[in-house]
């Protein structure tokens, strides 16, 4: 390289460098107030997700809001689409004590984390009006320690789909879809077994549902079983050996099920909600108007089935500058009945009791409605991330008889005694 | 300090002595705990998942590299003869290389899955589950890999074959060399360098494969590798110092092995030097 271009890439290069240190610093900062002298007080949404992008669901109802209060509007800040980013982002500002974002859209198991962290202010105050309106679970995935620090925006509830020509009602448990389900020509089941937290998840629905737990009601105590766990566990060994569980569960995620599923060889599948409306439009589908959903079955004798939920909390910063007008923003939405249709519209389970007291009781939603009474949040603790990491690693290859399941229920019972902080 | 060095300073040392640093200190979900002195190295050398990962970032390397040498060297020599259709023959035995990553992961995963099953229909497998069990799995990972990096060695060895002038060939046939006699006596030493060069170039990115064992299998089945063992530390659970005591030892495993070829190409040149005088 001649002088001449060594100069000429340095300074290419260095202006590179000033553009990537300017990228990293914070554009023009709105901790609200009344920064451009209007009068106005604006609040900051801090949420990712599809559903923040223009013309879905949470900007329809930052609008809303902005009719009904056009001096506190909200305005969304949004965050990368994957949870981990959005985190990443949200944890930048709360760790400088940043008064940037007013309210928090949190993944339901990050509860724990932020609160240990202290990045929320507490909601016990408004606990009493949300308890007689928000479904009960949904409502536990916002709690912590006891205490309230979250409301619930929408939730989510893992289900099961039967095929209505090949059986003629759902199963009452987990054993019963081994034995309907051996049809020739199909495979019985299908459900989410690839290493990743979906996996977890599904894990979790049986352990539930056999009548297990993983802590007391404050977390402040494990009460993993580990025989139970052993137990499930070599269920779903015996279940992915001996071809109940179709071929490729214990490489499916969501979408892969649903395929499965869809192609039309395969009589149960564990999933969420979110399917259903595809299998409906898919007309060449086997599944097609033949697909109904039930409640997850129960394990053994246990009694019922649990599913598990998903969904999303918003959050109160516990740096923001109006803690009270973000307060009653996030309990708006969760409690006005003009909010909740918005995200049903985009096929997402509203928390409000009263909109699935509306509905016709034959509906799928009344159905999921009924489902959501007895689902849970999986421990929001401030480890779950690594729990949950741990319990791959240690159930995974014990499912797939690549290790011993006691031993794996014991691991995990071993990592859950040291998640207690003595 | 001339102003390259400086900014070479800056955008590839600065990163890598601050991930050192960080690797000394204690983190508690992420919250700066203090001076943690070796503590990190001991927690990540005592940690099966370490180990686990490194046994599948060497068995991938090796593998994987050198399949792609062994096929990377036949299209080379493939390509480097005349004939008609040159031209077309290179262009599409690069076409996989061009491909992303993310990409081509993405189309293998599809096609080893067990649904639709692509694979499987092409030969008659039924429903054999090559991403759900060990040893199967990783071979999926590594046969994409090859796939996708074959055709980069290929490129690699085709320039130290064109270096390689045409009379030395002749000679050796008016010697009586066959052609097996050529290649191993004439063509091998003569391509030693540009070898090396391509086995440092892939030994290098293989160890630090990511993309491809993240998106086909997630790292089931013991297809774990370094660099998703240190994304874990750092993003998931997230444990800064662990992360980068993980992320430092990948960095001196890949620099040693760097080193080592940086040297044998440093001799080959030179030793190619010596003869020529």
């Amino acid at each position: 390289m001649k002088a001449r271009e060594v100069r000429r890439s340095t300074a290419v290069l260095g202006a590179l460098a000033l553009v990537g240190l300017a990228g990293c610093t914070p554009g023009e900062s709105s901790g609200g107030g009344d920064a451009d002298g209007s009068g106005e007080t604006e609040i900051v949404w801090a949420v990712g997700g599809a559903r923040s992008q223009p013309g879905g669901a949470n900007t329809r109802i930052a609008d809303l809001w902005n009719e009904q209060n056009p001096d506190t509007p909200v305005r969304i800040e949004v965050l990368p689409e994957a949870a981990d980013g959005a985190r990443e982002q949200q944890a930048l500002v709360l760790q400088a004590q940043g008064s940037e974002f007013d309210v928090l859209g949190l993944d339901v198991v990050w509860t724990g984390e932020y609160v240990e962290n202290g990045w929320l202010a507490s909601l016990e105050d408004v606990r009493p009006e949300l308890e007689d309106d928000l479904l009960p679970g949904p409502l536990e995935s916002a709690s912590w320690g006891g205490e309230l620090w979250g409301v619930p925006l929408n939730t989510n509830t893992g289900v099961l789909y039967y095929r209505t020509d090949l059986v003629d009602g759902p199963p009452q448990s987990w054993q019963e879809i081994c034995d309907a389900g051996a049809i020739d020509g199909y495979h019985p089941y299908i459900g989410q077994g690839a290493k990743y937290e979906g996996f977890v998840v599904n894990w979790l629905e049986l352990y539930w549902s056999a009548g297990g737990e993983i802590y007391n009601e404050d977390q402040s105590e494990v009460l993993f079983d580990p025989d139970l766990a052993a137990e499930v566990t070599t269920y779903m060994a015996d279940a992915l050996a001996g071809g109940c569980f179709a071929p490729g569960y214990n490489t499916a995620m969501e979408e892969e099920s649903r395929n499965a599923f869809q192609q039309g060889d395969v009589v149960f599948m564990r999933n969420w909600p979110g399917p259903y409306a595809l299998i409906e439009e898919d007309t060449e589908s086997p599944a097609h108007g033949n697909t109904a959903v039930a409640p997850i079955p129960a394990f053994g004798d246990a009694g019922e089935g649990v599913a598990a939920i998903g969904g999303f909390n918003n959050a109160v910063s516990a740096f923001s500058e109006h803690p009270d007008l973000a307060t009653e923003f996030i309990v708006w939405a969760a409690t006005d009945m003009a909010a909740q249709e918005i995200l049903a519209e985009d096929a997402v389970l509203p928390v409000l009791q009263a909109y699935y007291d509306e509905v016709p009781d034959d509906s799928l939603t009344a159905e999921l409605g009924e489902i959501l009474q007895s689902a849970r949040p999986r421990p929001s603790v401030p480890q779950w991330s690594a729990i949950s990491l741990a319990m791959q690693d240690a159930l995974f290859p014990a499912y797939n008889g690549d290790a011993d399941p006691a031993e794996a229920a014991q691991t995990v019972r071993e990592f859950l005694d040291g998640t207690i902080e003595r | 300090m001339t102003p390259s060095l400086a900014v070479m300073a800056l955008v590839v040392l600065f990163p890598v002595l601050y991930a050192v640093y960080t690797s000394f200190q204690a983190y508690t979900r992420r919250q700066h705990e203090g001076f943690a002195g070796l503590a990190n190295y001991q927690e990540v050398l005592g940690d099966s998942y370490f180990w686990d990962a490194l046994w599948f970032t060497a068995v991938f390397t090796v593998t994987s590299v050198g399949a792609e040498f062994v096929i990377g060297l036949g299209f080379a020599l493939i390509m480097n003869q005349g004939f008609r259709g040159r031209g077309v023959t290179r262009a599409s035995i690069l076409i996989p290389w061009v491909i992303p990553t993310v990409v081509a992961a993405q189309m293998w995963a599809f096609m080893f899955n067990v649904t639709p099953g692509f694979i499987n229909s092409l030969f008659g497998l039924g429903d054999f589950n090559w991403l759900g069990q060990s040893g199967w799995a990783t071979f999926a990972v590594v046969f994409a890999d090859v796939w996708k990096t074959a055709p980069f060695a290929a490129l690699l060895l085709l320039a130290g074959l064109q270096t390689i002038p045409a009379e030395l060939y002749e000679s050796a046939r008016v010697d009586g060399a066959g052609p097996l006699q050529r290649f191993w006596h004439v063509t091998l030493p003569l391509l030693r360098p540009a070898i090396l060069v391509a086995l440092l170039f892939r030994t290098v990115e293989a160890l630090r494969v990511y993309d491809l064992p993240q998106v086909m299998t997630g790292g089931a089945f013991g297809t774990e590798s370094l660099s998703m063992a240190v994304r874990r530390y750092i993003v998931e659970t997230p444990d800064p110092g662990l992360g980068s005591a993980l992320s430092t030892l990948t960095f001196l495993i890949v620099l040693g092995v760097g080193v080592v070829f940086v040297s044998m190409i440093g001799k080959s040149v030179i030793s190619e030097g010596s003869e020529e005088r």
